[in-house]
């Protein structure tokens, strides 16, 4: 069995979700991809009531996550995904235009498994994506909606 | 050097000191080093605060200057010890070092914070010098001083000032930090669908090439020129205007911190009426009620000062509840010297943890919900720094926000700690 990860964009520019988007379906990625506009649509998402069981169980998900973004920033939904026992193995690509080294810093210790500075390389960035996918896929089903 | 370098310089001293000749030389050349003496003396008190104590400590002896600074008559002074004038703001073991030099027969040197009869605090770089009898033992102290209070008062100001500044430049870091991400996100736009527009013209030029007898087929072209292209531009076009609004608003902030200031005595009823009224069709329109009360007076610049409170009612149209009436109540008040005025709203309210993000430049809570570039709060925040006042918030989300703005009262209760 094989289940391709959804790749959840967290980004609150419209431009810059269009632009991983297609870049990563330039680079040959089908996966299907949903479009968060702030940190707490992403968290509505994993911790809502009944959230659990609307994701259908045995999907395994990608996330996306831009640093600064307005209501909840991308360094507390890392944070609050970090210390979820059932969320906590979710792969988190930061994807941000900083590259202070203190937030880089930050998002290692909080447990994020790549920091990519935008504007990105798109070639990296897929083959990143891309692995990271394979890894989730092959290693960590199901590793979401588990108790 | 040792003693017996000291016996032996004092004997080979008289071997060569030639015997007096006669009474009268012997007189003279005595009566010479005391006048001598007597000048040095003088010269001394001209300059430095004197005073001698026997082996005990209790002043046998104080100059002009020292009752001057210590205020104490001299018959208030001799016969006492220095205790009179201690301020208490060193430790006693500092005094106890003190005494193990001068006690040991060691000089010392240190700086004094005194305090005079009138209650008053002054500061002297001291030397105390023992006079030791034949055993080397301490018979009289004698201290010589030198007032520095003034010094002393600038090297505290001094500190401030450091600190103020290390302070203002942690705050210009985050701004050119924030400034920076800022920037940078349209400049990704701007750069990525460039590449886009680059693959587009791409295909294009491959249509063309791909030519039969001259005509290129409108499917080719279709995705191109109907969505890649336009959407490229529409995002080009954004990021350029966006990187343009948060130029010209970091402009404004910085022009601020060199607009002049004319710091006076404000009538705040006047000045809050004034920009209530220059609202009016605003508040007319949102049908507010803006009930205002008793202002006190405070010490500011007028224009400026307009200019807050003018972005605080502003900021309670903008984030109004739209089912219900607005109400905006405006009061003041005194506390602890200062004016301290509040506008209160039954607005949407801020959430606990965005509260001290409202006054970061260019942050906004919520960018869709309202037009503006996230820097009205800290212009406010920054004049009102400038004119030694503060500015805060109070807010529960549902139910209003209000906000403080504290300003000096007047010229004698200006605080001295900005």
């Amino acid at each position: 069995m094989k289940v391709e990860p959804i790749i959840l964009i967290v980004e609150d520019d419209e431009g810059h979700a269009i632009l991983i988007r297609e870049n990563l379906e330039a680079a040959g990625l089908s996966n299907c991809m949903l479009h968060f506009r702030d940190g707490q649509a992403a968290l509505d998402f994993f911790f809502k009531p009944g959230a659990a069981a609307a994701r259908g169980p045995g999907q395994v998900y990608l996330v996306l996550l831009d640093i600064r973004m307005p209501k909840v920033d991308g360094i507390e939904v890392l944070r609050q995904l970090k210390a979820d026992p059932s969320l906590r193995k979710l792969p988190v690509i930061m994807l941000t235009t900083t590259d202070d080294a203190r937030e880089v810093e930050r998002c290692h210790q909080l447990g994020c498994s790549v920091y990519i500075q935008k504007p990105v390389d798109y070639d990296r960035f897929a083959e990143a994506i891309r692995r990271l996918g394979m890894f989730v896929t092959l290693m960590l089903v199901p590793p979401v909606n588990g108790n | 050097m040792t003693r017996e370098e000291l016996l032996a310089r004092l004997s080979a001293l008289e071997s060569v000191v030639p015997p007096p000749r006669g009474g009268g030389d012997h007189e003279a050349e005595l009566l010479a080093a005391v006048t001598e003496l007597r000048d040095i003396k003088a010269a001394l008190d001209e300059h430095s605060i004197v005073a001698i104590t026997d082996g005990a400590g209790r002043i046998t002896y104080v100059n002009d200057k020292f009752c001057a600074i210590s205020q104490y008559a001299r018959e208030e002074l001799v016969g006492r010890d220095h205790r009179i004038i201690n301020s208490r703001h060193h430790p006693p073991e500092f005094f106890r070092d003190l005494w193990t030099a001068i006690g040991h027969g060691r000089v010392w040197h240190g700086e004094i914070k005194n305090r005079a009869k009138d209650g008053s605090h002054y500061w002297v770089e001291t030397t105390i010098f023992p006079r030791l009898d034949a055993a080397g033992r301490p018979v009289q102290y004698v201290a010589i001083r030198t007032d520095i209070t003034r010094r002393k008062a600038d090297e505290l100001e001094l500190q401030r000032f450091t600190a103020e500044l290390a302070e203002k430049n942690k705050e210009l870091e985050a701004i050119v930090y924030t400034v920076s991400h800022d920037l940078r996100s349209p400049l990704v736009n701007v750069q990525g669908f460039s590449r886009q527009l680059a693959r587009a013209c791409e295909k294009i030029r491959a249509a063309a090439a791909g030519a039969v007898e001259g005509r290129v087929p409108a499917a080719a072209l279709k995705q191109p020129v109907e969505e890649a292209i336009p959407q490229a531009l529409r995002f080009i076009n954004a990021g350029v205007t966006k990187m343009e609004m948060l130029l010209a608003g970091l402009l404004r902030y910085s022009r601020l911190g060199r607009v002049a200031l004319s710091i006076g005595p404000l009538d705040m009823d006047g000045l809050i009426a004034n920009a209530v009224a220059a609202m009016k069709f605003q508040l007319d329109e949102a049908k507010a009620e803006v009930r205002v009360g008793a202002l006190p007076p405070c010490l500011g610049d007028a224009t400026q000062t307009n200019q807050v409170f003018a972005n605080l009612l502003d900021n309670a149209l903008k984030y109004r509840v739209p089912d219900r009436p607005l109400r905006i109540e405006i009061g003041g008040r005194v506390e602890h010297g200062a004016a301290i005025y509040t506008v209160a709203d039954n607005g949407v309210g801020i959430p606990c943890e965005h509260q001290p993000k409202i006054f970061e430049i260019f942050h906004r809570l919520d960018p869709d919900a309202t037009a503006g570039e996230g820097l009205g709060l800290t212009i406010a925040q920054r004049v009102l720094e400038r004119q030694r006042g503060r500015i805060w918030v109070e807010s529960a989300v549902g139910k209003g926000s209000t906000f403080f703005v504290s300003l000096p009262l007047g010229e004698s209760s200006v605080p001295t700690q900005s």
